[in-house]
């Protein structure tokens, strides 16, 4: 049955079929499986930054009636640890262990796990777990960890640098700029040194891990929240010393990724680990003092950039250097996000000079890693304060000086010399758009009577660029990334003209399932409703190249695209076989397959085909039976979506708060499948951003080494009441990367947000000469700045 | 393993005999003696909301109470808002105004929702705002929850529809 | 984050209460809304042997406003932010209460837990300190009346009270003619502790400060402002004594560093909040966050 309709869903704000089970209390998450006979895990975690493990007496815990077993790093003999999948040259081998081996290297450190018949009982276990700790020197503070007699936090690496890389500032040309020439030539050299605090996404969901090892078909099943299932099985078969084949990832409702469920974890091979040794399903499920020590943290750098400008605003070069705090050992990305870092600091400008250094440095913290941006937010933090800086000292308006040194619209594709080509925008229509929707002019003067009155109001604009759908897989190699930027997608319409899609994507509450149904449906011209996703299980679902990621939805979609473009053409020939018409006179139209011009008269509905299909009874010469199609589709190259942000608030400089007065946002990501999907990502990207720009900070105790945030009454998160409303306007500049014009979009809000955030408080602060450096801009922070400042 | 304690458990209108240790909150045995997950454990220290429940009609944080603790009050779950398959305004209003993305906080927003408009059957964003402060998000940026939780409202001051 | 092992007991009378606080002592620990133990029991922080849970020791539980305000210590922090006689005695408090936690948190947190928890972040043992409350302490051995700068000393996270004793009522004098107040904290987010807060109540005869009690919170432990308060008795309402009231809290107050805050910016808001409570009693208006 395949009904025929106008509607066109691309571009429809449909409504979320994610939605019916969770409104209900009735998703399913993985705290909420529990298959029978299933055994609870319970993790001992390093109380001290760093420190040799001497010995772990175990027999008291194993002794305790529901216990069943105690694992330590001595039973990990045999197994491998995750690697780190981007290796850039020159980077050293610091793998992320399962359980610390000998030697503790940050608070939260798994360093032993013990399986009992309920958590309660696991947790009762790990107060009898007595670990001999010899408390080692500790460093959490990247120049700490560079100076001169530092502790080693990994001795086989010699010291604490991982990584120096450098962005040399290569043109299209292939030959790098004159950054010296640059600053030679320069009216005005402008300095900045930014601190951008150590945040993360902090799901609501805890992560969460069910493993159950099949002993009659030698299987094991892991139900995880893992966003790239693929590469998990992938490399968990390995690790565990298993083949690939017997591994199967199911994954479930996810509750909140962002970025921080791209990694694979210690907890992933432990979990498996204990259910093979017992042959009954564990579960772990993290709770939230293990969320905030033990899930990877984001973002954490200290910059130093310098800006040669010429006095009428002209940006001739820009050289940085970016130190990124990774923490105790690089994860699944590397020092991945700090590379983007110094690959997107250009942003939106035409800067012929560039040059930027990366350090990664090892400290005494939770390994620094994947995290909603990926090292966008940091470079606009650094580039957008560095615009604003430059503005203020040429006396230049800080919309004009961006508008004078922005990429045109008819200068893409635009080589940038961060290295990565930009597709499409148009940079100064968005600012422009920007500055109408806040009505800049009006909120200039507005703030010099506030002024007056004692009203400190600031405007803070910030642009962005993000780098989306990282693909082709042949640049993910030339950048030393060891995994694929393709998106698979298999469609198979059933007997009856219904669609089933199966995609690699995992939905987290982007609304994927929707928009790819959205996407289907278009493409099939059938009803949405007939339209199935299948997510979420490897055995049935294709290897996704890259996974699940805020950005990928736009790859994945042109996977159906292109797979539905064949199963339409193989419905044309079968149809026309039927209609006993030549294919070239037989079209695929509105749902129906109907030869050109007798459309009332010789028509097939695309259920009648399928039916066909699957008789096959009388199929053309060649045709094999059934009607589906499997496409993987590599992108042609990155997407670039970009905007600007306009934050206007005002600031008490007698304690520091920050009130919102307004915030808007001009954003373009191409061709947007589901308009109020896109509105939702954009508010939640913003509170990502704003949240670190205000309050999210993971603080570690110099002294002590210890993890300072690590409940949610110290760790910070946006609640209602701290974030505005938002005003937000699209523009849309297709794609010319993508099929469909599509640009990745659901991390973008928190590009822009921190810069917009602290340009606008410097703004407001400008009689005092305050600069905004440090994220976040606590009250405390900002009032010692006021203070400082004599205000 | 220590004693356990029976205690009736009067959920959604439904009373259960549950034998727990004391120890166990009173989210763990919604969750697990009585399964239903649709309360959600997102600190266990009180902080995000991610379980409340109503009892006797009032907003509390689940994993802040003892299972022992709840026999002889009448709680509410997400799973008791709505009859079957006609849903409450509030969980409509959260699908069509977007309300929710990965769904987690949203059985506590719900209830926290529903709690806001039963005392204040008009409320202003901003009174909304403050009222569910003690609920926490992290997909949203919270500005369609608070559009949601206005929908409702109008829709429940015209068709009626508490807990 | 899943409790230890602890014994049980739901008494229903105070007696019964006392009687199990004299068996158990120091192994037990009194279960009131629960609202700071159940984290505390969670995170395996607090590992009582023995909880004693309150909650149905109905008598505990009361509002009564025949001369001086007397409350039940199990009075939930609803009650007492919504009751009309408290609200007619002592303004403030529903002030303060409205800034304690969320709904839900004030729907089973209790006043006499708030005290006994004694978070020096906390608002009431400030506020019933500037209110000048009593509260009665009962036990096996009997009762006894404590004041709360007695109660509290400088203390956090515990109180003068002994193990066995468990607090039962506060007890608050009427406020004198005139008198009026202010609320002030600041907190990062609505509904958090604060960094700093103060409850002032001043009293005039029309333009002179004839009575003023201070006290703050967010400091090392709730505390009254005996500068500040020095600084007002005997001068004009007004800027200039706000001001050095704002001045001699600063010098008052024990300042502490943390993650939300720096000591010195603690003891800068203390000042502020000072001078702005104070503008708010002489303007007789409200008070809140900031």
């Amino acid at each position: 049955m395949t009904t025929t309709q106008e509607t066109r869903w691309i571009g429809v704000s449909a409504p979320r079929r994610e939605d019916a089970p969770l409104i209900r209390g009735r998703g399913r998450y993985i705290a909420d499986i529990e298959p029978a006979g299933t055994v609870h895990m319970a993790i001992l975690r390093s109380p001290y930054a760093h420190a040799r493990i001497n010995g772990i007496d175990t027999a008291a815990a194993e002794a305790l009636d529901g216990v069943y077993c105690v694992l330590t790093a001595a039973d990990l003999e045999g197994i491998g640890d995750f690697p780190t999948i981007w290796r850039l040259p020159g980077q050293k081998e610091s793998n992320t262990p399962a359980l610390a081996p000998g030697k503790a290297r940050y608070v939260g450190e798994p360093v032993a796990a013990v399986v009992a018949d309920s958590r309660y009982m696991a947790e009762d276990a790990l107060d009898l777990l007595d670990v001999d700790y010899e408390i080692l020197d500790h460093v959490v503070d990247v120049e700490a960890a560079l100076a001169d007699g530092a502790p080693v936090i990994n001795e086989d690496l010699g010291d604490n640098t991982i990584i120096e890389y450098t962005f040399p500032g290569i043109n299209a040309l292939g030959v790098a700029g004159d950054i010296d020439g640059a600053f030679e030539e320069a009216d005005e050299i402008v300095s900045g040194r930014f601190k951008v605090g150590r945040y993360s996404g902090v799901a609501l969901e805890t992560r969460g891990l069910v493993a159950e090892w099949d002993d009659l078909r030698q299987t094991l099943t892991l139900h995880s929240g893992s966003q790239v299932a693929s590469l998990l099985r992938t490399e968990l078969a390995a690790a565990l010393g298993i083949p690939e084949t017997s591994v199967r990832i199911l994954t479930p409702n996810i509750g909140g990724a962002f970025g921080n469920q791209w990694d694979r974890y210690p907890e992933d091979i432990l979990v498996s680990l204990a259910s093979m040794k017992l042959g009954r399903p564990v579960k772990w499920i993290e709770d939230r003092r293990e969320a905030l020590q033990a899930t990877v943290h984001g973002r954490e750098q200290l910059q130093e950039w310098q800006l040669a400008a010429s006095s009428d605003g002209t940006v001739l070069g820009l050289k940085g250097r970016v130190l990124s705090d990774q923490g105790a050992h690089l994860h699944s990305v590397g020092i991945g996000p700090a590379w983007v870092t110094g690959a997107a600091a250009v942003n939106q400008y035409k800067i012929a000079n560039y040059h930027c250094d990366v350090v990664g440095v090892a400290t005494n913290k939770t390994p620094n890693s994947t995290f909603r941006g990926f090292g966008g937010p940091e470079a606009m933090f650094g580039i957008e304060r560095m615009m604003d800086k430059t503005a203020r000292r040429l006396g230049i308006d800080p919309a004009e000086l961006r508008r004078r040194n922005m990429i045109q619209a008819d200068e893409f594709p635009y080589f940038s010399p961060g290295g990565a080509v930009y597709d499409s925008g148009n940079y100064p229509a968005a600012l422009a758009k920007a500055l109408e929707a806040v009505e800049y002019d009006k909120v200039r003067e507005e703030q010099q009577s506030l002024r007056e009155q004692g009203v400190y109001r600031g405007i803070g604009i910030a642009s962005y660029i993000h780098v989306s759908g990282f693909g082709p897989s042949a640049i993910l190699g030339i950048l030393d990334y060891y995994t694929g930027g393709y998106e698979g997608s298999t469609v198979k319409i059933d007997p009856h003209g219904r669609a089933t899609l199966y995609t690699g994507m995992i939905p987290m509450g982007q609304g994927t399932e929707t928009t790819l149904a959205q996407v289907a449906a278009d493409q099939l011209e059938i009803d949405i409703a007939n339209v199935r996703v299948v997510w979420g299980d490897t055995d049935q679902t294709p290897y996704t190249g890259f996974g699940s990621a805020g950005s990928r939805s736009n790859v994945a979609a042109v996977a159906v695209i292109k797979a539905i473009e064949e199963i339409k053409a193989k419905a044309v020939r079968i149809g026309a076989g039927l209609l006993e018409a030549d294919p070239d006179d037989v079209a695929y139209a509105d749902g129906r397959i109907s030869v050109k011009g007798a459309e009332e008269m010789r028509s097939l509905t695309l259920a009648d085909v399928a039916q066909q299909a699957y008789w096959a009874h009388k199929l053309p010469e060649g045709e094999q039976p059934t009607l589906e199609a499997t496409y993987v589709y590599d992108p042609a190259n990155f997407t670039t979506a970009c905007g600007t942000h306009v934050a206007v608030v005002d600031v008490d400089i007698d304690t520091g708060k920050i009130d919102w007065v307004k915030y808007v946002v001009v954003d373009d990501a191409g061709t947007i499948i589901n308009p109020l999907l896109v509105e939702g990502q954009i508010q939640g990207a913003l509170s990502n951003g704003l949240g670190g720009a205000m309050l999210e900070e993971f603080v570690y105790d110099e002294e002590t080494g210890q993890l300072l945030s690590s409940t949610l009454m110290d760790y910070l998160v946006p609640s209602f009441t701290d974030l505005p409303d938002f005003e937000i306007h699209h523009l849309v500049t297709p794609s010319p990367h993508t099929e469909g014009g599509f640009k990745g979009m659901g991390e973008a809000g928190c590009f822009p947000a921190a810069p917009a955030l602290a340009n606008a408080v410097a703004d407001a602060l400008s009689h005092l000469g305050v600069e905004v450096d440090q994220t976040p801009v606590t009250p405390s922070r900002l009032w010692s700045l006021i203070d400082q400042a004599g205000g | 393993m220590a004693e356990t304690m029976s205690v009736v458990l009067n959920v959604n209108g439904a009373g259960r005999s549950v034998s727990v240790e004391p120890r166990k909150t009173l989210a763990d045995a919604i969750r697990e003696d009585l399964g239903l997950t649709g309360t959600h454990l997102g600190c266990e220290h009180g902080v995000c909301g991610a379980c409340t429940v109503l009892m006797d009609g009032e907003v509390v944080r689940s994993c802040l109470m003892l299972a022992v603790q709840a026999g002889g009050a009448e709680i509410t779950t997400i799973e008791g808002i709505g009859a079957g398959d006609d849903l409450h305004p509030m969980q409509r209003a959260f699908s069509e105004y977007h309300g929710l993305q990965c769904g987690f906080c949203t059985p506590g927003m719900i209830l926290a929702g529903i709690d806001v408009v039963s005392r204040n059957p008009d409320p202003s964003p901003q009174e909304i705002r403050e009222e569910m402060g003690g609920n926490i998000c992290r997909c949203t940026g919270y500005q369609k929850i608070v559009e949601s939780v206005q929908a409702a409202a109008a829709i429940m001051s015209t068709e009626g529809g508490s807990a | 984050m899943k409790p230890a092992v602890f014994d049980y007991s739901a008494p229903e009378s105070i007696a019964e209460t006392v009687d199990l606080l004299a068996e158990h002592g120091s192994g037990a620990k009194v279960l009131a809304g629960g609202q700071s133990l159940v984290p505390m029991l969670n995170f395996r922080l607090a590992r009582p042997a023995h909880l004693i849970d309150v909650n149905g020791v109905d008598e505990l539980s009361y509002i009564s406003a025949n001369g001086a305000l007397r409350i039940g210590s199990m009075t939930r922090l609803t009650a007492l932010g919504e009751s009309g006689d408290v609200a007619r005695a002592h303004p403030i408090i529903p002030a303060a209460v409205a800034q304690i936690g969320h709904r839900a948190i004030r729907n089973r947190g209790t006043i006499g837990g708030s005290l006994a928890h004694n978070d020096p972040a906390a608002e009431l043992p400030a506020v019933l300190m500037a209110l000048d409350a009593e509260v009665t302490a009962r036990s096996a051995d009997g009762e006894r009346v404590v004041g709360m700068q007695e109660l509290i000393e400088d203390r956090l996270f515990e109180t003068t009270l002994g193990d066995t004793e468990l607090l039962t009522e506060i007890r608050i004098p009427a406020a004198a003619a005139g008198s009026s107040f202010g609320f002030r904290e600041f907190a990062r987010r609505h509904g958090d502790f604060a960094l700093a807060g103060v409850a002032a109540v001043i009293t005039t005869d029309g333009s002179t400060i004839t009575q003023a009690a201070l006290a703050a919170f967010g400091g090392t432990h709730a505390t009254r402002l005996p500068t500040a308060e020095a600084a007002l008795v005997g001068a004009e309402t007004g800027d200039a004594a706000f001001a050095a009231a704002g001045a001699g809290a600063a010098a008052d107050f024990p300042s502490t560093s943390d993650v939300h805050g720096t000591a010195d910016y603690r003891s800068h808001l203390i000042n502020v909040l000072t001078v702005r409570a104070l503008q708010d009693a002489a303007g007789n208006s409200g008070g809140g966050n900031g």
